[in-house]
């Protein structure tokens, strides 16, 4: 097989950033192109940057002269950020996927098309399956605007690949990721040094390990299937689980509160908004079946949930806020244990 | 501080988050135990109270690995060690409130995966669930845990949904079952769902309608037998004589009961009364024989379910004879 041409959209995103380090490693990677409209982070060596707005007709003119055969979409996003406030996120989620596909029907020499998308088209309610499968899609009600532009641009998406039966479209739907560098507002939300919860729920998260989530978008552009594919770690763990394992003391707040609180906090301590269906897995969790990621795309999860969050524990020790004061240390030094 | 071990340590692991009332608990049965042995008792809790010590510190030791969160939860939520704290409660209910007795419970196989299928009653309160359960690891040669299917209005509640789910509660949807059944693990359900918990007291004993035989369906898919269970005592406990439609309809509950107690005297209306109770398994359905084809034949489904159903009335009506007077 002849030496692949990739373009990464979104390349100025964490994970698109990442996947373009990876894949320039890659020997097979012939051409890799990112496509935003910032440069990316991180100094890439063999990667084109081509500046363009993905809300923009521009797309259609560029991405057929990239002679593409895989684009990846990494520019979902699921919260605000600086110069991306959270009235543009539709724009940019929904229309920029809009105008991604019509770019991709005009690039003639693709062949398979990955997108970075999100679980959150699952719904997010207490009475859920515990573990949705890709075809439980849109049985719960959407309740908050990104979920609803999930649901919208992943419509689009499968339209698109009905009309291109030649063309492999898959859409990976993302468990929210965990890592000790990631910034990210669930990670900064695990380490306030007191960290509000919703009073009398403890939701079971799946949280992907950072190197997980990025080995996966690997695998999947090497080994894409069509269709929806969830990525997430293998089995589940507890928000109170979590945060005894990253020794957070947690604050227990009536849920009415939880949001505003939040907010507030966030602005203060710099935890940013919890966008998207934050507030909600805050309170009942997700659970998602890995098995097709597993079987179909053969990415084997380096972390289970459990091991994601002891290694986000582990590593995010030296930068606490407040030294390692816990309870569990004083009962300890009462029980004369030794650890 | 470092170096803290990863793994979860080894060494008996018992009770959890409340461990002094572990100790308590614990110190309480030593007492009865020495009171059981012919000891006076002074001598006994003399003996109980030379144990305190080491029990304390197990105590502080155990508090202290939760606190670190150095336990294990598994995939669904449930916590073992939660379970086995909350267990002496459901051991007081079990022994010396509802006074129940479990036969057959050979039945339930000791390895691999099964469906218990039971009647459901207990307006308030179903506690069927647990004394199932409290059945299944008293009795047994050969004691595990069973997951129960929950209404999915549990799920929602603050605090219920928690311990529910800690206990090995799921949500009541096919899907869950499936997945548990291919886990091997051993699962409960209530076909009668909220018909059943939900009917006045003058239907006691009469079974509702098993929904729409899902039940069979999941147990034909996954290849699990079926073990039918007729629970005898539990209607009794909150009779329900009346409906708060109103109240009801505006939290969302599938319906509010209105007993002699509740809601009219308040919290102490919630403790259930003390009838007697009589647990009885009966023999496994194996349906390994049909294939995967059979989910297909709804026929045969719905003469399984009517099957499983007939059983159960007829256990009922069985053990309420043998039971005699509800409450003495």
């Amino acid at each position: 097989m002849g030496g692949r041409r990739v373009v990464i959209v979104g390349v100025a995103s964490h994970w698109g950033a990442e996947l373009a380090r990876r894949l320039e490693r890659d020997p097979t990677v012939d051409y890799l192109a990112g496509i935003d409209s910032a440069p990316p982070p991180v100094e890439l060596e063999r990667t084109d940057f081509i500046e363009a707005d993905i809300r923009s007709a521009l797309l259609s003119r560029l991405l057929p002269g990239t002679k593409a055969e895989t684009v990846v979409h990494c520019g979902i996003l699921w919260y605000p950020e600086p110069g991306k406030p959270s009235p543009l996120l539709h724009d940019i989620n929904v229309i920029g996927t809009l105008q991604l596909l019509a770019a991709c029907e005009r690039t003639e020499t693709l062949e398979r098309v990955i997108v970075r998308g999100s679980a959150a088209i699952y719904g997010c309610e207490g009475p859920s399956p515990g573990f949705f499968t890709e075809e439980m899609a849109r049985r719960l009600p959407l309740r908050t605007r990104f979920q609803r532009d999930v649901s919208e641009l992943e419509g689009y998406f499968d339209n698109f690949s009905r009309r291109h039966p030649h063309l492999t479209c898959c859409m990976l739907r993302y468990q929210p990721e965990i890592g000790p560098g990631l910034e990210m507002p669930l990670v900064r939300y695990l380490s306030l040094p007191l960290v509000p919860v919703q009073l009398g729920f403890d939701p079971r998260l799946q949280l992907v390990h950072a190197d997980d989530a990025t080995g996966a978008l690997e695998a999947a552009t090497r080994n894409p299937v069509r269709g929806p594919v969830n990525v997430a770690p293998s089995g589940a763990i507890s928000l109170s689980h979590i945060l005894r394992l990253a020794r957070r003391p947690s604050v227990p707040l009536p849920h009415p509160l939880f949001g505003p609180t939040l907010e507030r906090l966030g602005r203060r301590l710099g935890a940013g908004p919890l966008y998207g269906d934050g507030v909600r897995l805050l309170r009942f969790g997700r659970g998602v079946d890995n098995r097709r990621l597993e079987t179909e795309i053969h990415y084997q999860s380096r972390f289970d949930a459990v091991a994601a969050v002891r290694d986000f524990a582990a590593r995010s020790m030296g930068r606490r806020v407040l030294t390692s004061f816990h309870p569990g240390d004083v009962l300890d030094m009462v029980a004369g244990a030794r650890r | 501080m470092s170096a803290q071990p990863r793994a979860a340590e080894a060494g008996p692991a018992e009770g959890a988050d409340a461990p002094s009332v572990a100790a308590i608990a614990d110190f309480l049965r030593r007492m009865r135990n020495g009171i059981e042995d012919g000891l006076d008792p002074t001598t006994a809790a003399r003996r109980a109270t030379d144990e305190l010590p080491r029990a304390l510190r197990d105590a502080v030791d155990r508090i202290s690995r939760r606190l670190r969160g150095e336990y294990h939860e598994d995939e669904w939520g449930f916590d073992e060690e939660f379970a086995e704290a909350v267990y002496p409660f459901f051991e007081f209910l079990y022994e010396v409130w509802w006074r129940v007795e479990a036969e057959e419970v050979r039945n339930v196989p000791s390895h691999g995966r099964a469906l218990l299928v039971a009647n459901h009653a207990g307006a308030l309160l179903p506690f069927d669930a647990s004394m199932i359960l409290g059945a299944i690891m008293k009795e047994h040669p050969l004691p595990r845990w069973a997951r129960f299917m929950v209404l999915d209005w549990a799920f929602v509640l603050p605090f219920v949904s928690v311990f529910v789910r800690r206990v090995g509660g799921v949500s009541a949807n096919p899907h869950n079952a499936i997945r548990l059944l291919e886990q091997d693990e051993l699962v409960m359900a209530f076909p009668e769902g909220a018909k059943g918990t939900g009917k006045p007291f003058s239907e006691r004993y009469r079974l509702q309608r098993f929904g729409r035989g899902g039940f069979v369906e999941i147990a034909v898919r996954t290849g699990a037998p079926i073990v039918p269970v007729a629970v005898v005592g539990s209607e009794e406990i909150y009779p329900k004589l009346g409906d708060a439609t109103q109240i009801a309809r505006a939290i969302g509950a599938p319906f509010v009961p209105i007993t002699p107690r509740f809601p009219w005297l308040g919290a102490l209306g919630l403790i259930p009364l003390p009838s007697k109770w009589r647990i009885e398994f009966c023999e496994p359905i194996d349906l390994s024989g049909y294939g995967p084809d059979a989910v297909g034949d709804r026929r045969l489904l719905f003469e399984i379910s009517e099957q499983v159903r007939e059983t159960i009335q007829r256990k009922l009506y069985e053990n309420l004879i043998k039971r005699g007077s509800a409450f003495l």
